[in-house]
């Protein structure tokens, strides 16, 4: 993979330093992987493209927030694509700047293992997905990966809003526990 | 650490919000002020990052799909575009002029005291330029950097900011789209005269970015910049 996380993490820096070829390269790098992220979410192909150039645009603005040796520089982009798509399905625009801090306060803590651990953590949570029944499970990942909301979750499964929403704050916390474990 | 202080409910109330927060479950008001709580609470910041970084591993689900064609000279255009920058105080020649009008006044007063008085030289008054280094993201770390294009010497004060224990501020210059080129650590709160070698001679001139970033003591190891950038400014000609 032409991928690897020091180099997306060194282009990143030198978007930092204002550096517009880092910047177009990152771009052709990551591109793909980030118009795949809106476009899952916003499911609209023109909307999807509207929110890469704000994507980017976002990318370059805060490249110096990005924090080395700290969360996977692809998962970083990916964060910063998923949150603003999420933003315009939520709320047809952004809500506040705090959307945006709170993805900082999530990134800046000094974590250098991280990146490693990757592999890990991913049989940890399919492990965990799998502690729950399938369609709760289902409806963790759809979240997460298709930006459904409570209703649209419980539209597809059939089942009243509020009981979709104890459904899944238990089967949330029982996630948690077991991630910790 | 208690995450929702001691009323019955509150640390699992909080996790769960934080749960759907990260799931992207939360609408309108509720997500607002969750990020909010976030980026202020430290106890919730620590139960996000739990979350951001196990849901990470679910990344790789999102399929590469090609971006359209012509988005980036989209971007770009937005990035760069015609749009004019709003002028900043910095920006204004008039204040430049002034304040090396100031120094040029200091200048002479302290050439009075030579023995050999040289010869004013107008040529050295041309070619002088300026960066103001504002801090960035809140930094609160300032420089000012004066480059004499005819001694080849790079002048840099420090305006604001502090020492911080085992980190060093080290200044780069970004030439067009080359990578920043390390000229060195700076002293904070002090005066520092920088010589120039011919590459970086030959890279400095007006439009040439100066940038300062925190790095380990002693300076990035790499040659690559990898900490955060504190302050930055683009050389003007005086």
């Amino acid at each position: 993979m032409t991928n690897s996380s020091p180099e997306i993490a060194e282009l990143i820096s030198r978007c930092a330093l204002r550096d517009r070829s880092a910047f177009r390269d990152l771009y052709g790098r990551t591109s793909a992987k980030l118009f795949g992220v809106v476009l899952r979410i916003l499911k609209d192909r023109a909307e999807a493209e509207e929110a890469l150039q704000e994507v980017y645009v976002k990318i370059w603005q805060r490249a110096d927030r990005y924090v080395q040796g700290g969360y996977s520089p692809i998962s970083w982009l990916v964060a910063v694509a998923r949150n603003h798509a999420l933003d315009i399905l939520r709320a047809r625009k952004p809500v506040s700047d705090d959307i945006d801090m709170a993805l900082d306060i999530a990134d800046g803590g000094p974590d250098p293992e991280q990146a490693t651990i990757d592999k890990g953590e991913r049989n940890r949570i399919d492990a965990c997905l799998a502690t729950l029944e399938d369609d709760k499970a289902d409806c963790v990942r759809g979240a997460y990966l298709e930006g459904f909301s409570y209703e649209e979750l419980a539209t597809r499964h059939g089942v009243p809003l509020n009981t979709m929403r104890t459904w899944l704050r238990r089967s949330l916390l029982k996630l948690r526990e077991c991630l910790s474990a | 650490m208690s995450l929702g202080g001691e009323h019955s409910g509150g640390f699992e109330d909080d996790r769960v919000l934080v749960a759907e927060y990260a799931l992207g479950l939360l609408e309108g008001g509720e997500r607002a002020l969750m990020a909010h709580r976030i980026a202020t609470e430290p106890a919730l910041g620590a139960e996000m990052r739990v979350w951001r970084e196990r849901l990470a591993t679910l990344d790789g689900e999102f399929a590469e799909t090609p971006a359209p064609a012509g988005a980036f000279g989209k971007i770009e255009r937005r990035l760069w575009g015609e749009a004019a920058r709003p002028a900043k105080w910095w920006n204004s020649l008039a204040v430049w002029r002034w304040a090396t009008a100031a120094t040029a006044a200091v200048a002479v007063l302290a050439v009075g005291f030579n023995v050999v008085t040289p010869r004013p030289d107008a040529r050295a008054l041309a070619t002088q330029l300026v960066a103001a280094l504002q801090a960035n993201e809140g930094s609160g770390v300032e420089f000012v950097a004066l480059y004499d294009q005819v001694s080849g010497q790079v002048r840099i004060t420090s305006l604001s900011g502090e020492a911080l224990a085992g980190k060093d501020y080290e200044l780069w210059y970004i030439k067009g789209d080359a990578p920043a080129v390390s000229m060195g650590v700076l002293p904070i709160n002090q005066k520092r005269e920088i010589p120039l070698d011919a590459a970086a001679k030959a890279g400095i001139a007006a439009g040439t970015t100066l940038a300062v970033t925190l790095e380990q003591k002693g300076g990035s190891p790499t040659g690559v910049a990898q900490g955060p950038i504190v302050a930055v400014g683009k050389i003007t000609p005086i």
